[in-house]
């Protein structure tokens, strides 16, 4: 199991339309919709927004991984949009935020896909792979920074 | 090189806490650190830190907005800050770290919070506990030591004679002995946590020794615990000597200073104390002792294990360990028997002879009120006394009263502070042991037969209220 059974090629989106956080992240909470992730889109947004008012996930470095626990989420999933000029956010670092994943996960999910996730996010902490996700056009260079390390 | 040991938590558990881990792990690697990171996430605890790993580590990180359990890390140079700190600034962490104040035990840290959050306790009640405390702590060193005293005179006579009884004899000596040890060690160790216990210990045996019994060891103990919180409060050593206080300079000074402080100046006044309380009761006699028994048994009943009867079965316990051995205590006999009558009497009421006066849940609570009873627990007529206060507690403190003072008129003794119905079995365990049951089942007839005939049949159209009270007093 790699990183495309949890990001699959319809959660991805290269220009995101929108430069503020909660539209940013209804874009690709949309997208979830769309591929039948979510049973209901606001209710899984609440369940964001909820942890977003704890304290913000933009880490800094252009980084943000808003994400949400609840029933409502079918699979685990996570749908990642590029900016690129850049969603005002209220990072830590106060920077604008260029690449954003939205995570989605059950109440109840396997440690298979919580592992994914897990991995991803120890990614995005190193530089080189953030520069080749902002560098990245195509779904398949996505998918190589991305890939897990089995 | 330099060991880390770290934690990174945070509340969804999905992401941060393995970005920490990751941000923290590239840090230590930059600044040529070994690390080791446990994530504690929502697949539960990875990557876990084992004891050997810790105990290696120069010092531990802790990045979580979770709360973090850090017993493991006692002694450890260990800082503690939010998940998103890590991921920020995962090298200056790192630093901060080697730097950071020794992590003092739960106890101590307990101790620390103590002072903040039991400030709004009065003074009254933290001594109060503290008492409590070392008193349970100290029973059961009492039970098994009088009970198998008892078992050897029972087995071999006054002399406890043969080999059996002598051996039996022996255990019981010992045990008894330690609960001097026990009481203080554990009134300090409530007071001061782990470091009280020493001082505390060696206050009570210190007691025992200069015959200042039972209040002997209970000052003992509260000295030892405050000089305990006084020398932490005013000791401060550098950084890298900190780990001495808890092995050796706790240890020295505070024996020392409660100890001399025993020895000369609190030891004397209180073994005169205790002899005048000792002779005085063994000097009652008659209507005095009877008197007594009437106060001890009233006080038992009146608040059901309350500050009270707490204070009243504190007064047995006491006059128990005063006792030369193989004696028995009149007073402790006293106090048991009345302690027993409250869920005694209810049960015989609420199960027996006034059944229509109770609820079904009452019945019930009833037959349970009968093995609380029988075990001395005083806290089985609670249930009663909530719903109708004034006819049960007053009904069962006259019925406890007249208990307490014809064990005292009997003279039925005890050579052990619990146990209830149970001990009545075991050989030299009760003197007198029929004419104590006898008290016993007068109290509680008493009492049981008052509270029937006070409480109305339940009629939903009158429910009980004052004006019954009224009427039927």
């Amino acid at each position: 199991m790699g990183i495309q059974e949890v990001l699959t090629e319809e959660l991805i989106c290269f220009d995101l339309k929108s430069n503020e956080k909660e539209t940013a992240i209804r874009e690709l909470a949309d997208l979830m919709q769309k591929s039948k992730i979510l049973e209901d889109e606001e209710l899984y947004l609440e369940a964001v927004m909820k942890r977003e008012a704890e304290f913000t996930t933009g880490i800094g470095y252009g980084v943000a991984i808003p994400h949400g626990k609840s029933n409502v989420v079918t699979k685990p999933s996570i749908a990642f949009g590029k900016s690129k000029s850049g969603i005002s956010y209220d990072s830590m670092d106060g920077k604008p935020v260029h690449l954003i994943f939205l995570i989605a996960v059950p109440e109840n999910s396997n440690n298979e896909h919580l592992k994914i996730l897990s991995q991803l996010s120890r990614k995005l902490i190193h530089q080189d792979i953030r520069d080749s996700l902002m560098k990245a056009v195509t779904k398949d260079e996505i998918y190589e920074v991305l890939k897990g390390d089995e | 090189m330099k060991k880390i040991v770290a934690i990174t938590s945070c509340s969804t558990g999905i992401a941060h806490t393995y970005m920490a881990a990751e941000a923290l792990e590239v840090a230590a690697k930059e600044m040529g650190y070994e690390i080791k990171v446990e994530t504690q996430g929502s697949i539960g605890a990875e990557n876990i830190l084992s004891a050997e790993e810790i105990q290696q580590a120069d010092a531990v990180v802790i990045a979580a907005s979770t709360s973090v359990n850090k017993d493991r890390f006692t002694g450890k140079k260990l800082v503690e800050v939010d998940v998103n700190e890590a991921i920020q600034n995962g090298k200056k962490l790192i630093e901060k770290s080697l730097t950071s104040p020794i992590y003092k035990s739960e106890g101590e840290e307990d101790d620390v919070n103590d002072v903040k959050t039991t400030s709004n306790k009065s003074g009254f009640q933290k001594v109060y506990s503290h008492l409590m405390t070392g008193v349970s702590y100290m029973i059961p060193f009492v039970v098994a030591g009088g009970l198998l005293i008892a078992l050897a005179f029972a087995f071999g006579g006054i002399n406890a004679e043969g080999e059996m009884a002598s051996s039996l004899k022996k255990l019981g000596d010992l045990a008894m002995t330690l609960m001097w040890p026990a009481l203080g060690g554990y009134v300090a160790f409530s007071i001061a946590s782990r470091p009280g216990l020493v001082p505390g210990m060696v206050a009570g045996l210190l007691a025992s020794q200069m015959n200042a019994g039972f209040l002997g060891a209970l000052l003992g103990g509260f000295l030892a615990g405050y000089t305990i919180n006084v020398l932490k409060k005013y000791i401060r050593l550098p950084q890298n000597f900190s780990g001495l206080l808890p092995v050796l300079i706790l240890p020295l000074f505070s024996v020392l200073i409660t100890g001399l402080i025993f020895i000369y100046v609190l030891g004397g006044p209180i073994t005169a104390l205790n002899d005048g309380l000792t002779n005085w009761l063994n000097g009652l006699t008659g209507i005095n002792s009877v008197l007594l028994g009437l106060i001890l048994g009233g006080m038992m009943a009146i608040d059901l294990a309350g500050p009270i009867g707490k204070a009243a079965y504190f007064f047995g316990v006491a006059s128990l360990t005063n006792l030369s051995q193989g004696d028995v205590s009149n007073v402790m006999a006293a106090v048991m028997v009345s302690g027993m009558v409250p869920p005694l009497a209810m049960a015989f009421s609420s199960t027996i002879i006034g059944k229509n006066r109770y609820t079904r849940e009452q019945r019930e609570a009833g037959k349970s009120a009968w093995i609380l009873g029988f075990s001395f627990i005083s806290e089985g007529a609670i249930p009663f006394a909530v719903a109708d206060p004034i006819r049960v507690l007053a009904s069962v403190t006259v019925g406890a009263s007249i208990s307490g003072g014809l064990s005292m008129l009997f003279g039925s003794g005890i050579a052990v502070p619990h146990g209830g119905f149970f001990v009545f079995f075991i050989p030299g365990a009760v003197q007198n042991v029929l004419m104590y049951v006898l008290a016993l089942a007068i109290g509680v007839i008493i009492s049981g037969v008052l509270v029937t005939l006070w409480k109305k049949p339940i009629d939903k159209a009158k429910p009980q209220n004052a004006a019954n009270a009224g009427e039927a007093a």
